[in-house]
């Protein structure tokens, strides 16, 4: 375990995509309140509303699930 | 698999299984003209089996008033017609409900066999499977879209005529990188990130619970954390049910999102 440069590559690109991740949990955060908000005011718009959040939570999300693979690359 | 492994419980601070991909990869159990079939195959074929059953049995002999199966498969044939395809699509979505439905039930069967007893194994987990229904999809809304657009699809989204000229360059690169390539990737590596995380979180919890527990009579700190660890496992079981749903949902509505894009791609 000692001395072994592998399990510190591995620990940083875990470190990566954590930092990674920080933006689009901000991201994603943002676009579901303002989701729930404008459900709220106009429960009528329902489904247009939810379809426009799953598409603005997808692009935001990839940014962590390139994160993610990046992390599996950087580790194998 | 994890009890399988040598790990002295009484001395050793962590029991960690030497390689993450044991909990994943099984051996081949029989092989078939040169293809090797694991648990994993089996699953799958199994999976498509349950769902074709859900929906035969479930909307066989149309009555009056359904049977309780009936009248939930009935609900969640709606969801997917109405809720999914209708909704996000528009009336063009009939077209795409069969594709839409088949995608559902299969992920949807696959997911949950996370949580079903005596199989614990998501079959989605795999990379191959997700990534081959992503690139389904990813083939069926380049076509939809080449076909409804000719070319304009592609040059349209390169060179987008409502942007300002000077950003318009940097619009359509990324528009281009995002929708011709990232796509599929983020699609397929969205589930089967999520599966993976569910597994191993599961296992971990539940099998060193189990472990723990079992050192009770020589340590007893650590047996009282396996108590712990176990009810925060069972918890987790709980979740996982959700998350099993809800990602079948979201790919699915992904599906349907990315073909209505390609229908009417201007907006």
């Amino acid at each position: 375990m000692e001395g072994n440069i592998d399990n510190l590559v591995g620990a940083l690109s875990l470190v990566g995509y954590g930092l990674g991740a920080i933006g689009p949990g901000i991201g994603i955060g943002i676009v579901a309140g303002n989701a729930i908000t404008a459900m709220a005011r106009q429960p009528e718009m329902q489904g247009t509303i939810r379809t426009t959040m799953f598409l603005g939570i997808a692009l935001t999300e990839a940014l962590a699930l390139i994160g993610f693979v990046l992390f599996f690359i950087a580790s194998a | 698999m994890i009890l399988a492994t040598e790990c002295d419980v009484a001395n050793e601070v962590i029991c960690a299984p030497a390689n993450v991909n044991e909990l994943f990869e099984f051996p081949a159990i029989f092989t078939v003209g040169g293809l090797e079939f694991s648990r994993t195959h089996i699953l799958m074929l199994l999976a498509a089996l349950v769902a074709i059953a859900i929906l035969y049995f479930g909307l066989r002999g149309q009555r009056l008033v359904p049977t309780k199966f009936g009248a939930a498969v009935e609900g969640m044939v709606g969801f997917v017609r109405d809720g999914i395809a209708r909704d996000v699509i528009g009336p063009e979505g009939s077209k795409y409900v069969p594709y839409l439905m088949a995608m559902f039930f299969f992920l949807l069967v696959g997911n949950l066999f996370e949580i079903t007893p005596l199989i614990n194994f998501p079959v989605t987990s795999r990379m191959a499977i997700p990534l081959f229904l992503a690139l389904v999809t990813y083939v069926v809304f380049m076509f939809v879209g080449f076909a409804k657009n000719n070319f304009r699809f592609l040059i349209d989204t390169a060179w987008p005529k409502t942007v300002p000229i000077g950003l318009r360059w940097l619009v359509g690169l990324i528009e281009v990188f995002s929708i011709f390539i990232l796509r599929p990737i983020t699609l397929a590596v969205r589930l089967f990130a999520n599966m993976v995380a569910g597994h191993l979180m599961l296992t971990l919890l539940l099998t060193s619970g189990v472990i723990f527990i079992a050192a009770i009579p020589e340590i007893g700190v650590k047996g009282s954390i396996g108590v712990f660890w176990f009810a925060l496992g069972l918890f987790m079981f709980l979740l996982e049910i959700l998350i099993g749903v809800l990602q079948a949902y979201i790919f699915t509505l992904l599906t349907a999102i990315y073909i209505e894009s390609s229908i009417h791609f201007e907006h």
